[in-house]
């Protein structure tokens, strides 16, 4: 009998509770103007780690669930997941990708990609763009340094997730705890 | 089997199939995902507000009694000053009654008050939007007002199930049409000045030449009334300065806003009651 793959639904709920926390984050900060933006950090793990079927399919529904909440063209971060997604999935057997430090620097540069092609996307509605930079960078800076401080526990969460559904990451093969 | 070369490169094959397979996918069938994935996390969202409320809750549950009766003592001196209030808007509600149809002018769009608590700030450098607890289940619509004591907050841009969205006045996507206080003539105020650590402000253009304002001198600005969206008189913050535009026909310039804007917990709705108008 064929074993059903959770591991697309392992990573998707991992970053539902990411999504959810840094929304709480963004609630808080509201009143100081700080925005927290980890969308490097969604992907990182599903494209370093997982199959690239099941990683996609973690990535598109992650896409979806954050274009869901955010006033942007529907599909948008969707696209961007997946390219950055697949940029990273072509490239992924050069590196040493099962290293929590080589998670950290992939999650940081998605990020930072993600984080200016939205910018450049939705800076023209500001009546002051220049002005709008500033502050852009300011969250910019503020949500490299929180995936810095949340990337390590982020991945350990998502590998003690497998090691607990007792699969392995990248083979879907039942692996003994 | 694909060639090596083949391979490598289908992770972008992949990417395009997905690029093409979106943009010919039908828009029902987006609006109906991007609602679905909406009401998927709205559970998510509103819990973590009745978590706080719980929290606020147990909190007052551990004041005083004295402290209790000093609150009831200003709460009763506060109904009171509100009855009055109250007697006043009745007599002015009659006046602008009387007047509509001895001048034979259309009449005010009214409006129901629908508090509403805050579920989510959501406050960005690209934009700034917050959720609050009702939706459709107490007939919020799209476009109506949203105001707190200190003014203007937004626009409700989303409506869901439970929950409906607010574009604040502090965001880019937000314009209107306002009026220097005491004025009638018509500006156009936008949002997006938002920097870290310091209050919100926005943008005021097509401002009259003969309208001054400094930081020390500043000028009260309010909605307008015109688009209909807005009813007119409400406050939205202080013309903190202006300049000649580059035409040299008006002006331009920079309003502060309150500052309890990204704090806010409570607003109110302002639903139209003749929404057809």
């Amino acid at each position: 009998m064929r074993r059903y793959d959770p591991r697309w639904l392992i990573v998707t709920s991992a970053n539902l509770l990411l999504w959810w926390l840094t929304g709480l984050a963004n609630h808080y900060s509201a009143g100081f103007a700080i925005h927290f933006y980890l969308g490097g950090l969604l992907i990182a793990y599903a494209a370093l780690r997982l199959d690239p079927k099941q990683g996609l399919i973690a990535t598109v529904l992650t896409g979806l669930m954050v274009d869901a909440l955010a006033p942007v063209p529907f599909g948008a971060s969707l696209l961007l997941y997946s390219l950055v997604h697949v940029t990273v999935l072509y490239g992924r057997q050069r590196f040493p990708r099962e290293g929590a430090v080589f998670g950290i620097v992939v999650a940081l540069l998605a990020n930072l990609f993600l984080f200016i092609a939205l910018s450049f996307l939705l800076v023209g509605a500001n009546p002051r763009p220049g002005n709008a930079w500033l502050r852009i960078f300011a969250d910019l800076f503020f949500s490299q340094l929180a995936i810095l401080v949340v990337a390590p526990w982020f991945i350990a969460l998502q590998d003690r997730a497998m090691e607990l559904a007792e699969i392995h990451p990248e083979t879907g093969r039942p692996v003994a705890r | 089997m694909f060639p090596k070369r083949f391979d490598q490169a289908r992770p972008f094959v992949t990417l395009g199939i997905i690029l093409l397979g979106w943009i010919f996918l039908p828009l029902a069938v987006k609006s109906f995902s991007r609602a679905t994935f909406f009401e998927i996390q709205a559970p998510l969202i509103v819990a973590d507000s009745f978590v706080r409320d719980l929290q606020t809750f147990w909190s007052n549950k551990a004041h005083s009694k004295e402290e209790l009766l000093k609150a009831g003592k200003e709460v009763s001196g506060l109904i009171a000053a509100y009855a009055s209030s109250n007697d006043r808007i009745a007599y002015l509600d009659a006046e602008v009654l009387r007047l509509e149809n001895l001048l034979n002018i259309p009449s005010m769009p009214d409006f129901r008050f629908e508090p509403a608590r805050v579920a989510r700030r959501d406050f960005s450098g690209w934009w700034q939007r917050m959720i609050i607890r009702k939706g459709s289940n107490y007939g919020i619509t799209v476009g109506a007002p949203v105001v707190f004591a200190g003014g203007v907050v937004g626009r409700i841009t989303e409506v869901h199930r439970y929950t409906s969205v607010v574009d604040l006045i502090t965001s880019p996507t937000l314009r209107l049409a306002a009026t220097v206080s005491g004025d009638t003539r018509p500006i156009s105020y936008q949002g997006g000045l938002n920097n870290s650590f310091t209050s919100p402000r926005g943008t005021v253009d097509f401002v009259p030449l003969d309208v001054y304002a400094t930081a020390a001198a500043s000028k009260h600005l309010v909605t307008s009334g015109l688009g209909g969206v807005f009813p007119p008189g409400l406050s939205i913050g202080d013309i903190t300065s202006l300049e000649s535009s580059a035409d040299g026909l008006f002006k331009s310039g920079e309003v502060q806003l309150d500052q309890r804007l990204g704090t806010l917990t409570e607003v109110t709705v302002l639903v139209p009651l003749n929404p057809e108008e």
